[in-house]
């Protein structure tokens, strides 16, 4: 491994990001070839964390741009203080000042103070070092904001027609999320490094719970990781995610729990399973099942023991459905 | 690298990455020039002695979803063998010696063992002539008269197929996008705070509504491989239509929508078939649907979804049952789709009893037995 790679690592872990590989083999490629990095996958697998982690390890400022649909340019980018503007004329007339021309009293108007820096001008405008901009969740926007983002994200410079072109100085590292709703332009990828997250699995749940979760015993978090392990494999209408777990091991810790049993989880339950069929589901004798098979397995084979168990309980839900 | 000739090695590396490129493109990831360089860049930014960086630093330069992931890994593995980059550039100078002898320098590239060089010529060959072969061919032949070895082909072909029907559709959705009118009502609000001076336009544009789609397919035994295909082509095609649920049923109905989640389709289609209690079994078409309007019609079916049904009608039960659960879902739903891969035959006539039952209640009637007719398929899924 590069050393620099290594030392992207270290770094994001320093921040409590736990990570792997390939997330630092990209951000190392983000910031060598000074391209955007689309990150994409499941609900709650930490992308946007991965934004602001970048963002506190470079001690720089993390500018957020949160997608909607019928998001605009005006709103991504600038707007004039309308009511500011309009609040002036009104002062001048109200004092009579004379002698000015129309001319300059547009100029006045349509200057800096009366501008209301958007987040994509905020990023390219930042006077001293490079900024992260994450702009999150980009598959909400429509696909014309698509366009616009990718002309902001070629050049980072943009023209307001009153003042002129801007252009960045510090160019920022650009992270951008997606939750696959809907397919992103080529055109757009082809800007991108590509970046899919998968939910991890059991030895780096176990490290990112370790991370998260202050003073957690070391059992308990396996536990913890590996309930999840066979919980996101069995069918459900909503797999948990990493927040789920992180979640859970909060609620376990204020129980004072130091090992999984039954009474506990099915009294906590409600903060990885967000949907009344599946805590139905799982509630009671299955996530007894659960418990019960993880705490017969030595640690090192729960990674592996989690499909054949969620089979198990699936076969047992199955006649239900 | 700390190699004697950097500059030759610099010229094969570079070569290496073109050829892996061009291997990619051909099985449609989204490759152009400008990631060509940029993985040329890539690699110059890498520690080459080690294989695993170098296959995730290229990853995210060359891929751009999920599914790409797969056929990346298994293309890398191919492409640069187990051998570490340095030996995989030796290959390629071996080759070229072969072939070319103006380009012998032979140097440093010392005889190989007899088992590299035939790993290299294997290398070299690929190359030149693509592994996957083009979708027209397989256009025309039913699914089911392809042998167990070609299955892989064909679901790559099905993507491939997929893949260009999104494309379009998409496509079709901008323009129609473009026709925004101004909204009055919203135009006003929006202006009160201007003093009821018209400033911002208030605009809406046609929403435009992904169809659900609604899968009932049937897994019996006559059916077992065209619904696999079915499946396989309606998750290539999930982006551009909504979203897709999907029951699987020979003499009960098992809902497997969940089994999709995970992405990797043909894992989720062997735990389907390994954990659906009677997969490969008899049909009751009837029961099953009734199964599916008393449970699950309520809450999926609204009209702008599409009903897909798969099956060859050949029912074990009552036609009339049959023929009372067409009509409730007829109702509930914005068009009900039955496809039967016997249709695909020329001699084939509707006759069975179940089918006869169910054609009253039915928007189209279609085969899906090979690839041009899940092209055709693919126009269709619009409400």
């Amino acid at each position: 491994m590069l050393p620099q790679i290594a030392e992207i690592q270290s770094r994001l872990e320093r921040q409590h990001y736990v990570t792997d590989r390939a997330i630092a083999t990209t951000v190392y490629l983000a910031m060598e070839l000074r391209k955007p990095v689309l990150i994409e996958g499941q609900a709650g697998v930490g992308k946007t964390e991965i934004a602001k982690v970048l963002a506190a390890s470079l001690e720089t400022e993390l500018i957020r741009l949160q997608c909607y649909e019928g998001l605009d340019a005006s709103s991504a980018l600038y707007e004039w203080n309308y009511p500011k503007q309009m609040l002036h004329i009104r002062l001048q007339e109200a004092a009579h000042v004379e002698g000015r021309s129309v001319r300059q009293a547009e100029a006045e108007i349509f200057s800096e103070p009366y501008l209301l820096q958007r987040p994509l001008l905020r990023a390219i405008s930042h006077p001293d070092r490079a900024p992260v901009l994450l702009i999150d969740e980009v598959d909400r926007a429509d696909e014309e904001f698509e366009a616009f983002l990718l002309e902001v994200l070629s050049d980072f410079q943009v023209t307001i027609p009153e003042l002129g072109t801007v252009k960045a100085e510090h160019r920022p590292y650009v992270v951008l999320t997606s939750n696959r709703t809907r397919e992103l332009s080529d055109a757009l990828k082809r800007r991108c490094l590509y970046l899919w997250i998968d939910y991890p699995d059991f030895e780096k749940e176990v490290r990112i719970i370790e991370s998260k979760v202050e003073g957690i015993n070391h059992h308990l978090a396996e536990q913890v990781a590996g309930f999840m392990q066979v919980v996101r494999r069995v069918r459900l209408g909503k797999t948990p995610g990493m927040a789920e777990s992180i979640d859970w091991a909060m609620s376990l810790m204020a129980l004072h729990a130091d090992h999984l049993e039954p009474e506990a989880v099915n009294a906590t339950l409600g903060a990885i399973l967000k949907d009344r069929d599946d805590v139905n589901r799982l509630s009671g004798t299955r996530a007894e099942t659960i418990i019960s098979e993880i705490g017969r397995l030595d640690p090192k084979d729960l990674a592996t023991a989690a499909p054949s168990i969620a089979q198990r309980i699936d076969k047992e839900l199955a006649p239900r459905s | 690298m700390g190699t004697p000739r950097p500059q030759a090695r610099h010229a094969d590396l570079q070569r290496n990455i073109l050829g892996f490129c061009r291997l990619l493109r051909e099985r449609e990831l989204l490759v152009s020039p400008s990631e060509v360089i940029d993985a040329l860049r890539t690699a110059n930014a890498v520690d080459l002695g080690d294989r695993q960086e170098l296959k995730v630093a290229l990853r995210s330069v060359l891929t751009s979803k999920p599914e790409d992931i797969p056929v990346y890994d298994w293309t890398f593995e191919e492409f640069w063998r187990s051998a570490p980059p340095e030996r995989v550039e030796e290959r390629v100078e071996d080759s070229q010696v072969q072939s070319d002898p103006n380009a012998s320098q032979g140097d440093d590239s010392e005889p190989q063992p007899a088992e590299g060089d035939d790993d290299s010529s294997e290398a070299t060959e690929e190359l030149e002539m693509p592994l996957y072969s083009p979708v027209e061919t397989l256009a025309g032949r039913d699914f089911s008269a392809f042998a167990a070895d070609d299955m892989a082909e064909i679901a790559r072909a099905i993507l491939v197929v997929a893949k260009r029907l999104a494309t379009r559709e998409s496509r079709r959705y901008r323009a129609t996008r473009r026709g925004s009118a101004i909204d009055l009502r919203r135009t006003m609000r929006r202006n009160i705070k201007y003093g009821g001076t018209v400033i911002e336009l208030a605009r809406k544009a046609r929403k435009i509504r992904k169809p659900r789609i609604v899968l009932i397919c049937d897994v019996s035994r006559s059916m077992d491989t065209y619904s696999r295909f079915l499946l396989q082509f309606l998750y290539a095609m999930q982006n551009t239509l909504g979203r897709v649920e999907s029951f699987v049923f020979s003499t009960r109905l098992t809902r497997v929508t969940e089994y999709f989640h995970s992405g990797d389709i043909h894992q989720a289609l062997d735990r389907i078939a390994a954990e659906v209690p009677d997969w490969s079994g008899g049909t009751r078409i009837g029961q099953s649907l009734k199964s599916f309007n008393d449970d699950w019609s309520l809450r999926l079916l609204n009209k702008h979804t599409v009903l897909i049904i798969m099956s060859d009608g050949l029912d074990t039960g009552d036609a009339s049952v049959l023929e009372l659960e067409m009509e409730r879902l007829q109702k509930r739903a914005g068009k009900v789709i039955w496809l039967n891969p016997l249709l695909g035959n020329e001699d084939y006539r509707p006759l069975a009893r179940g089918m006869s039952a169910a054609l009253p209640h039915v928007d189209l009637f279609a085969s899906a037995h090979n690839l041009a007719s899940l092209q055709a398929l693919g126009r269709h899924l619009v409400v």
